[in-house]
Order: structure tokens, then C-alpha cells, then sequence
């Protein structure tokens, strides 16, 4: 009897050890047929196998199982239904929709393991999420953070080169969720005491059945901005373009703000000095290492040039969990919560990453964008002025 | 004996689908949930399409129903569960509204209108951004029932339940004969005493309560609704192609299509997680092509055909 007990014992001393033997598994969901989502997974799963090339975490292999979400709020939510009760991941990663964030909530709530967000912009996923969401870890820029940082900089840019005046901005959204909750923060950021005037209209996206801007671009012209931007989806970046030539609108400034880029946008004699909002460009492999061995490694891999931010901002999430691991020494909820609140990651995007608290929520990571510019088929970093590659060409181009 | 043999079965696949919480776990009632509501939505296109209607505003209805639940909830303090009954009343009042006037339209008429109204829905909640939030949507205090897997199961095998109930009834009564009817020769319909337009309209109000009733049940569950996700397209295209595949004028043909391309979808995705949706597109495609009768037109030509052999049979050895 007491043999039994002591192997019983023996038995259920050892059920934590091997509950952390194996993978560690990343269960990943993103949209795989947008851009974004594509790469994004692909430089999540360059990070993995140059991780387990060096030997893994904790003398563990990682391993990503990744699912579609589909740009789908019940299709994300069951993805992570999946990954967590049918593959048992240690941790959740990816995402790009607000909308697929909303319906992926309750199911992370419902299970309290660590995310770490790699999109979901809106203001209203981190209400819905709360204050107590701790295991919740946002790498991108919530909408008002972007919306704080695009006004710095352009004061910034303003008063480095006198040359740029802008006073009038139009801001053109695609009719969603994205568009309007970045209408609103722009008109809120911009419009304060007066310094900007600021004026939109929404257009329905090419990447959702539209695809004319005419009576936009024709409001747009009437109000004569100094300021063009646009935001909606890479789908639109080239038609918007055209369209705005055979009008002949010639804004001081034409920028747009995508989640990605059409891949080629720059081989179009339109696309150069056009101006972008982004995180990141393979520009800032000029003045990051970290960069380069990311974009280097992505382009060995896949034999393509990453197009989107996201790419590196999905690399990104498996290194900041990997070395929250390897901090914590084990994979348990509550110590790696601990670790990763003490990230301070050089990451590819020409940032360091930590997490500070945002409005609601207690770990947010990346809080700025940076403003860019298509030149010359590369997209060089105007501001923030520490990580810029190239200076402003001011004003965009008369129509040929 | 064939008849009860039927409702035997029926009552069979009932008890087990109801017990499924027992031994699933919360991704395939999740899935389930999914393949639930676009069989309901398949069921409900394929009663007004026995009339011979076709419709394209499944994803408005649903859309609308999942406003009208949201807004009663977080306006009026409606309790959930009661707010899926008021959205299900809310979008059969419209449709019996709307419905004396569109319901005079034929063919593509009637089809584009119907689609037409969607877009029209789906606008109207974008632009009441006090009233509905906007594009940004409405985000609830949490899903029903505290988001437990099963509870919102059985929430939705409600909604099914009750779908199959009333398509059922539309099979077996007098409705049967009179879209009927009304498909094959209005003119005719109408000389022997078929009021066409009181069948159309009651058809068209009783899928449209389905239709609110599956979209506050969709809004209940997830805790969220944004124009974009309430009307999206999917949730009429997806329906239509199921009940293709199925076989249409039944129950069992939408039901039969919505369970084979709702796990095919699910199936493909984790198998070719890079271009499943080009594979299920090509799927939906090729049975179209190539299947118009749908699986149950394909076994009802199956069992007719080995009757047939049978008989041959018998006969040679007579």
C-alpha cells in the first residue's frame, strides 16, 4: 500500500514536468488571404525556425499552428476555440481586424491565455477587452495612438522644414469600422484649437465592391487640402491614384495609410512621392541590424520582399513570447504575464518594444507610427526624424 | 410504415445533435453553431423559393435582426433572450410592410429589389451613428448566456429546430400546394382560387422572422455587431450555394448542403490553410456544374434507378 502511494506520489510530482516537456506551442490566427495576414504568418513562422535553429526555448522546439480567420468574427472566434482547446497552445498571436478582434474576445476571455495582438486598431476592441484583460499583450498602435503620433509628426515636419505648409487636411475613409474610427480621431487630434482644418468623405473600398472615388476625390478638390490622406486598403491604392490624375487633383501632400501595400505599388510611375503611414520599410534596414536579418532571412525564405509592416510586427510577437520563456523559465500563464511586462525588445520595426499601460488596458507596446514616403521605388522614413532615411520631397508632383 | 420509419429517424438524429455537448468540445460546437445558422438561412431562402421567388435579401433580414436585438438590448434594456424574439417580430413586421410592395415584383424584379433592400439596411445602420454606432457597430456588455459553449449551442439548435419545424409545416400543408402552384403557372393558381398574393406575403414574413430571429441569435452569441459583419454578403451568397448543392424545394436538400460545405469550408481551411478558399470556390463551382439537382435530386435519380434494376430483375427470373 505504501509502495503505491509513493508511486502515485511520485507520479503526480512529475505531471507538471510533463506537462512541460514537448513544443511550445503558438496558436496564430490571421487573415490569410489579405496581405497582411499572408506575410504576417510567414515572418511568424521565419521567427520560429530561426529560434529552433538556435536550439528552441528552454531546450523546447516551438511550433506555430496557424488558421485562416478569414476577415470573419465567428471564423476567428472559432480558430481559437481550436487552438485552444483542440491544440492546446501556450499562447495566441496574429490578428489584424478590429471586427475579427471583437468576435475573437469573448472565446480569449473565456480561457485567459496570453495574446499577443498583432493588430485590432480600434478604440473599440480595447473597451470591449477591459481593465482586467492582463494576459492581453497589444503590439500595434491602438487608433488614437496613431492619430496622436500623425499630428506630432507633421508639426514636427512642419517646423524642421519650413518649406511644408499644411493647414488644410482631407481626410478620405473607407466606410467601415477602420475608416471611420480613423476619420474621427484624426478630426478629434487635428482639430484641436484650431491648428488644422479638417475636412473627409467616405468612399466604398475596391477591397469591398467599390472602387470609384469620384465624388470623394471631387470634394476632395473643392476643399483644396494641403493635405490628401486616405485610409482604406491596398486594393485601393493604385485606382484612387489614377483616378486622382484624370481629375487632376494635386494635393501639397498625397498620403495614404493601408494596412499593406500592393505588392509593386512602386513599379508605377504614379506610386513615387506618394506618402504612407506605416511601421515599417525596408528603407530602415539601412539603420537597424535587427531589420536586416529580419528582411534578409524573409526574403532568403520566401524569395519575396515583405510588403507589409505586419510582416515584421508578426516576427516580432514570437521573439517578444520567446524571450519572455526564457525569462520566466517556463511557460506557465502568470510568470511569463511577469516576463513579458519586462520586454524590452530591439525589434526589426527600428523600435524598441516594451509595455506601458494605454487608456484601458495595462500592456500596450508600440504607441507611434512613422510617416513615410514612396521614393524612387523604396519607401524612405521621413519621420520620426532618430530612424529617417531621407528627407521629404515637398510639393507631390504636378500631373503629367 | 415508411412514414414513421422517417419520424423515427428524425427523432433519432434529433436526440443525438441535441446531446452533442456531451462528448464535443467548444471548436466543433463552434463549428456546429456556424453550419446551424447558414442551414437555417439555406431553409429559409428555399420556402420562398417554392413559390418560385427568388430572394437575395437573406443578409439584410439577418442584418436587421441583428440590429434590432443589439439596439433592444443596449438602448432598451431588453433582456437578450427576449431581444431575439422582438428582432424576429421586428423583421416579420418589416417584410409584411415591404412586402405589399415588392411582393407584386416577378422574377428578376423581385431579386434585385430584395438585394437592393440590403444595401439599402446596411446603409441606413452606417449612417445612424448615434442610434446604431455607426460603422463602428455595437459592442455588447458580453455575449448571452455568459458565452458558454453549449448554452449558445442550444440557442442555436433552437433557431434550427424551429426553422425545420415551420419548413416542415410549409411541406406538409396546404402551403405546399399553393407555392406550388404559384411556381408552376400563376395564371392557372389563380383561376383555381389560390390567393397569390396573401401565400407570397405570409411566406415572405414567415422566412424574414427566420432570418431576424438567426441574426439576433448571431449578435447574442458574439457580443458584437458592425454593419460590415451584419449584412455581409456571405450570409446570402453562402445560404444559396448550400441549398444548390443540397437540392432545392425541400427541407433536407438546404440541410443536406449546408452540412457538407459548412464542414468542407472548416475541413479545408486546416488542411490547405493557404488556398482553401479557392479550392471550396472551385468545389461550390463543379456541383453546380455539374449536379443542378443538387445531392437529392442525385439520390432520389440513384434509388429510382436501382429500383429500377431491381424490377428488371424480379422480372427476368419471373
Amino acid at each position: 500500500m505504501k509502495k503505491a502511494s509513493a508511486i502515485l506520489a511520485i507520479l503526480a510530482l512529475s505531471v507538471p514536468a510533463f506537462a512541460q516537456s514537448g513544443n511550445i506551442k503558438i496558436g496564430g490566427t490571421w487573415p490569410l488571404g489579405d496581405i497582411t495576414g499572408k506575410q504576417g504568418s510567414m515572418a511568424a513562422q521565419q521567427a520560429v525556425d530561426e529560434i529552433n535553429a538556435a536550439g528552441g526555448i528552454l531546450g523546447r522546439q516551438l511550433e506555430l499552428i496557424v488558421i485562416d480567420d478569414e476577415l470573419k468574427a465567428d471564423k476567428g472566434a472559432a480558430a481559437i476555440e481550436k487552438l485552444v482547446t483542440v491544440d492546446n497552445v501556450d499562447v495566441l498571436m496574429g490578428g489584424m481586424a478590429s471586427g475579427v478582434a471583437l468576435g475573437q474576445i469573448p472565446a480569449m476571455k473565456k480561457y485567459g491565455k496570453i495574446v499577443i495582438s498583432t493588430g485590432a486598431a480600434s478604440y473599440k476592441v480595447e473597451e470591449a477587452l477591459g481593465a482586467d484583460a492582463n494576459w492581453y499583450f497589444h503590439l500595434h498602435p491602438w487608433d488614437y495612438n496613431q492619430g496622436a503620433s500623425y499630428a506630432q509628426g507633421w508639426d514636427e515636419i512642419q517646423k524642421k522644414y519650413p518649406a511644408i505648409k499644411i493647414k488644410k487636411l482631407f481626410l478620405a475613409y473607407e466606410e467601415g469600422a477602420f475608416g471611420k474610427s480613423s476619420f474621427d480621431q484624426t478630426k478629434i487630434l487635428f482639430g484641436e484649437g484650431g491648428r488644422y482644418v479638417v475636412d473627409g468623405a467616405p468612399f466604398k473600398s475596391a477591397a469591398q465592391g467599390g472602387g470609384d472615388y469620384g465624388s470623394m476625390l471631387e470634394t476632395a478638390k473643392a476643399f483644396k487640402p494641403d493635405l490628401f490622406l486616405w485610409a482604406g486598403y491596398d486594393a485601393d491604392a493604385l485606382p484612387m491614384l489614377e483616378q486622382a490624375k484624370a481629375m487632376k487633383f494635386n494635393p501639397g501632400v498625397y498620403l495614404g495609410a493601408p494596412p499593406g501595400w500592393p505588392i509593386g505599388f512602386q513599379n508605377s510611375k504614379l506610386a513615387n512621392n506618394v506618402m504612407l503611414y506605416g511601421m515599417w520599410a525596408p528603407s530602415i534596414n539601412d539603420i537597424s541590424a535587427a531589420s536586416k536579418k529580419f528582411y534578409d532571412g524573409f526574403v532568403a525564405k520566401y524569395k519575396a520582399e515583405p510588403a507589409t509592416y505586419f510582416a515584421p510586427l508578426s516576427y516580432s510577437a514570437v521573439y517578444v513570447y520567446a524571450d519572455a520563456v526564457k525569462l520566466a523559465g517556463t511557460t506557465e500563464t502568470n510568470a511569463v504575464i511577469k516576463a513579458l511586462e519586462a520586454t524590452k525588445y530591439a525589434s526589426p520595426l527600428g523600435q524598441t518594444i516594451t509595455f506601458t499601460p494605454a487608456k484601458i488596458i495595462k500592456h500596450q507596446g508600440i504607441k507611434n507610427q512613422k510617416i513615410l514616403q514612396w521614393q524612387n521605388g523604396r519607401q524612405e522614413v521621413i519621420w520620426p526624424f532618430e530612424s529617417a532615411t531621407a528627407k521629404p520631397v515637398y510639393p507631390f508632383p504636378k500631373w503629367k | 410504415m415508411k412514414l414513421k420509419t422517417s419520424y423515427l429517424s428524425a427523432a433519432v438524429i434529433a436526440a443525438v445533435v441535441i446531446a452533442f455537448p456531451a462528448f464535443l468540445g467548444a471548436y466543433p460546437l463552434n463549428v456546429a453553431r456556424s453550419v446551424m445558422t447558414y442551414m437555417a438561412l439555406a431553409i429559409s431562402w428555399d420556402m420562398l423559393l417554392r413559390s418560385g421567388q427568388i430572394s437575395f435579401g437573406i443578409a439584410g433580414l439577418f442584418g436587421l435582426g441583428s440590429y434590432a436585438s443589439a439596439i433592444a438590448v443596449m438602448r432598451g434594456g431588453m433582456d437578450p433572450f427576449l431581444s431575439i424574439l422582438f428582432a424576429a417580430a421586428f423583421a416579420g413586421v418589416m417584410a409584411f410592410a415591404l412586402g405589399f410592395a415588392i411582393l407584386r415584383l416577378r422574377a428578376m424584379y423581385f431579386s434585385i429589389t430584395t438585394l437592393a433592400l440590403m444595401e439599402i439596411f446596411r446603409i441606413v445602420m452606417h449612417n445612424l451613428h448615434d442610434f446604431s454606432g455607426g460603422p463602428e457597430g455595437i459592442v455588447l456588455s458580453a455575449p448571452i448566456f455568459g458565452g458558454n459553449s453549449t448554452a449558445l449551442y442550444w440557442l442555436c439548435l433552437a433557431g434550427l429546430f424551429i426553422t425545420i419545424g415551420v419548413s416542415w409545416y410549409f411541406e406538409k400543408s396546404k402551403m405546399h400546394l399553393a407555392l406550388t402552384a404559384i411556381r408552376n403557372d400563376e395564371t392557372s393558381a389563380r383561376s383555381n382560387g389560390v390567393d397569390i398574393f396573401r401565400y407570397l406575403l405570409v411566406a415572405f414574413v414567415i422566412t424574414s422572422i427566420i432570418q431576424g430571429m438567426m441574426g439576433a441569435i448571431q449578435i447574442q452569441s458574439y457580443g458584437f455587431t458592425t454593419p460590415e459583419t451584419a449584412f455581409d454578403a456571405n450570409f446570402t451568397l453562402l445560404p444559396l450555394a448550400m441549398a444548390l448543392l443540397g437540392g432545392i424545394h425541400s427541407t433536407i436538400g438546404p440541410m443536406a448542403g449546408a452540412v457538407l460545405l459548412g464542414v468542407a469550408s472548416e475541413w479545408l481551411k486546416l488542411k490547405i490553410p493557404y488556398g482553401h478558399l479557392m479550392v471550396y470556390g472551385i468545389i461550390i463551382i463543379l456541383v453546380i456544374l455539374f449536379m443542378p439537382q443538387g445531392l437529392v435530386g442525385l439520390a432520389r435519380r440513384m434509388l429510382r434507378g436501382s429500383d429500377k434494376s431491381g424490377r428488371k430483375a424480379g422480372a427476368s427470373h419471373e
